[in-house]
């Protein structure tokens, strides 16, 4: 059981300590959340009550935590859904239901380059849709940091949404940035935007033969393989009432392929799985086009290796 | 804690300890990652020896057949180890055998790898029923297994033709996953693939939020999820209300894990229909389907109503 057991005093330690009387407060069955929701509700330890002493929006609305990262995202939310529904379904081009997956934004024409589109002209929607969609997904992300700060956890969940935040930025700012021009973008639209996958990977010769695709699809099966594994471990173990405890999960795995990473141990695995995956993937675009141009012909290099170029 | 059993001290024996081989190993180390230290014992029994030997003679037909291809030398195995491969039959052959340079290893390593398949299901279900518990993980193999049996074995046999199925081979593998798609009309007009897709992004999500969730409350012991399972602590607190303050909703520590079983098999299960209906017999391109079914953004835009 990870984190009782002693550690290897010689190596630095990443593992983690208990903190004493944690366990002590476990209730059989638990508490409702009226019983145990107002002891965390508590103000302050907010990034705005640390910094300015005080936030204008530290509040709650029903469930919902909001804060001042919480306002920047709502607005951001608001904006950026009226212009998203505004182009792709009012302006769509069949009836509404159908709007929804057929309708598009497309991003600025490549004339101009890294300017921004005034009203009315192309690109200017597009352009107005990724700026608020920015504010609400940085809005998000600034908020689960505020949140982890008032519930005094570490800051894994927020890292993990800067992570796949980090694909947004990578697609919409920093690669056409790095190209020169907005055109860049990827169309939003639900199928448009699957036709711009499809016709990105085939640009580039074939994204099947993109090293750091390859290793971002095995971060996404090898996330599923984990959640697979790791979900039906405990709800085959959940029931369980023998001696062993909830030990009876490492001894399942043990049986089965002769180690166990313990409980703590997958969660962390998993972590860095999904969150690995989805960085390759950022880097096998930000690659294509601007580095690479032919993932067919990058792989020329492996033949021509001098340690068998004649064979 | 009325519910709760004590930690056992002895972690070598378990129950159903027959079978059990070697001796518990402690690599301290690891626990500085946060990884249990302990290696071993393991359990040999009929169902997983079966699969381990069925296995093995796939890998062992797969290297073999791919180093013949290259004369045996081994520089050039390792040169070419991504783009040897061995084929299926070809439509010739039909379902009947094929010369084995001529897709005959291809069947017979495929049937090892089947039955090395099934056989690590029945070893996934047997062991947690001699466990004494459920065999959930036998369950959720069940998505995999669907995928790969339709992919290999039933949409082939339907087809009444092998080479539908992939070769054995890395970038054989990719090859046949990219002309599948094209010669199908776009797999991303599928949408069982388009479900597949959902469930696959949306199982790394949901690994990213429960992952995240518990290693940011290890030193509450919101990873010991047995024992929060029967008695919520301090740590599953506050998981839960760290989502409901974020998204107004919160599973609880059982139910996260329910969400997780689904979202994974339904992965594997939506693809194999998918993959089963791209066929002659039902839909031959999904462009066509996506235009019919008015899903497709129109070449020219219609005018405005």
């Amino acid at each position: 059981m990870s984190g009782t057991k002693a550690k290897d005093p010689r190596f630095p330690d990443f593992g983690f300590t208990v903190i004493d009387g944690a366990r002590a407060t476990r209730v059989p069955g638990g508490r409702t959340v009226e019983e145990m929701e107002p002891e965390y509700r508590i103000k302050g330890r907010t990034t705005f009550s640390s910094l300015f002493k005080y936030d204008p929006f530290d509040f709650w609305v029903g469930p919902l935590y909001v804060g001042f990262w919480g306002f920047v995202s709502v607005l951001g939310i608001i904006f950026g859904t009226y212009f998203y529904l505004y182009a792709t379904v009012v302006r769509g081009p069949y009836a509404l239901a159908q709007n929804f997956f057929a309708g598009r934004i497309d991003p600025p024409p490549a004339e101009i380059g890294l300017a921004l589109a005034s009203p009315g002209q192309p690109g200017y929607l597009w352009q107005m849709t990724v700026f608020f969609a920015t504010m609400a997904f940085f809005g998000w992300f600034m908020r689960q940091v505020d949140i982890s700060m008032k519930l005094n956890m570490g800051y894994h969940i927020a890292v993990a949404y800067g992570v796949v935040f980090s694909a947004w930025c990578t697609l919409q700012i920093i690669r056409p940035i790095a190209m020169g021009m907005w055109h860049e973008g990827f169309v939003l639209g639900v199928m448009p935007h699957l036709d711009w996958i499809s016709n990105f990977g085939y640009r580039y010769n074939n994204f099947f033969y993109n090293p750091f695709h390859a290793i971002g699809i095995c971060g996404l099966f090898g996330s599923t393989w984990l959640l697979a594994c790791h979900g039906s471990l405990i709800l085959s173990g959940a029931q369980y009432r023998g001696p062993e405890g909830g030990d009876i999960e490492n001894i399942f795995f043990r049986d089965a392929i002769i180690y166990s990473i313990g409980e703590s141990g997958i969660h962390r695995l998993g972590f860095i799985f999904a969150c690995g995956g989805v960085l390759s993937a950022n880097l096998c675009i930000l690659l294509s086009g601007w580095i690479v141009d032919d993932w067919v012909s990058f792989w020329n290099f492996w033949n021509v290796l001098p340690w068998w170029s004649g064979v | 804690m009325a519910t709760m059993n004590p930690i056992p001290t002895d972690l070598e024996l378990g129950p159903a300890s027959k079978g059990r081989i070697g001796k518990a190993v402690e690599l301290p180390i690891l626990e500085n990652f946060g990884l249990d230290s302990q290696i071993g014992p393991t359990f040999l029994g009929f169902w997983n020896i079966l699969a381990y030997i069925t296995g093995g003679i796939f890998t062992f037909i797969w290297l073999t057949v791919m180093a013949a291809q290259v004369s045996w030398n081994p520089v050039a195995f390792a040169k070419y180890f991504f783009v040897l491969q061995i084929d299926p039959p070809s439509s010739y052959y039909g379902l009947g055998f094929a010369p084995l340079e001529q897709g005959g290893w291809w069947l017979i390593s495929t049937f090892f790898l089947t039955i090395s398949i099934l056989a690590w299901f029945m070893f996934l279900f047997t062991r947690a029923r001699t466990l004494g518990i459920r065999p959930y993980l036998a369950y959720g193999f069940t998505g995999a297994i669907l995928l790969y049996l339709v992919i290999y074995i039933i949409r082939p046999m339907w087809m009444a033709d092998w080479s539908e199925a992939p070769p054995h081979g890395i970038k054989a593998l990719l090859d046949w996953t990219n002309n599948v798609s094209v010669r199908y009309g776009n797999f991303y007009y599928n949408p069982f693939h388009m479900l597949s897709i959902f469930f696959l992004l949306g199982s790394t999500v949901l690994l990213a939020m429960h992952a995240g969730t518990i290693w940011a409350l290890e030193k509450y012991a919101a990873h010991e999820e047995w024992d929060e399972l029967q008695a919520p602590g301090t740590g599953t607190e506050r998981a839960q209300l760290f989502w409901r303050w974020c998204m107004g909703f919160n599973a609880n520590a059982y139910s996260i894990h329910l969400w997780a079983f689904w979202f994974a098999w339904l992965c594997g299960v939506t693809g194999a229909i998918g993959i089963f209906v791209s066929m002659p017999d039902f839909v031959n391109n999904w462009f066509q389907w996506g235009i019919e079914a008015g899903i497709v953004y129109p070449e020219s835009p219609m005018p405005q109503p």
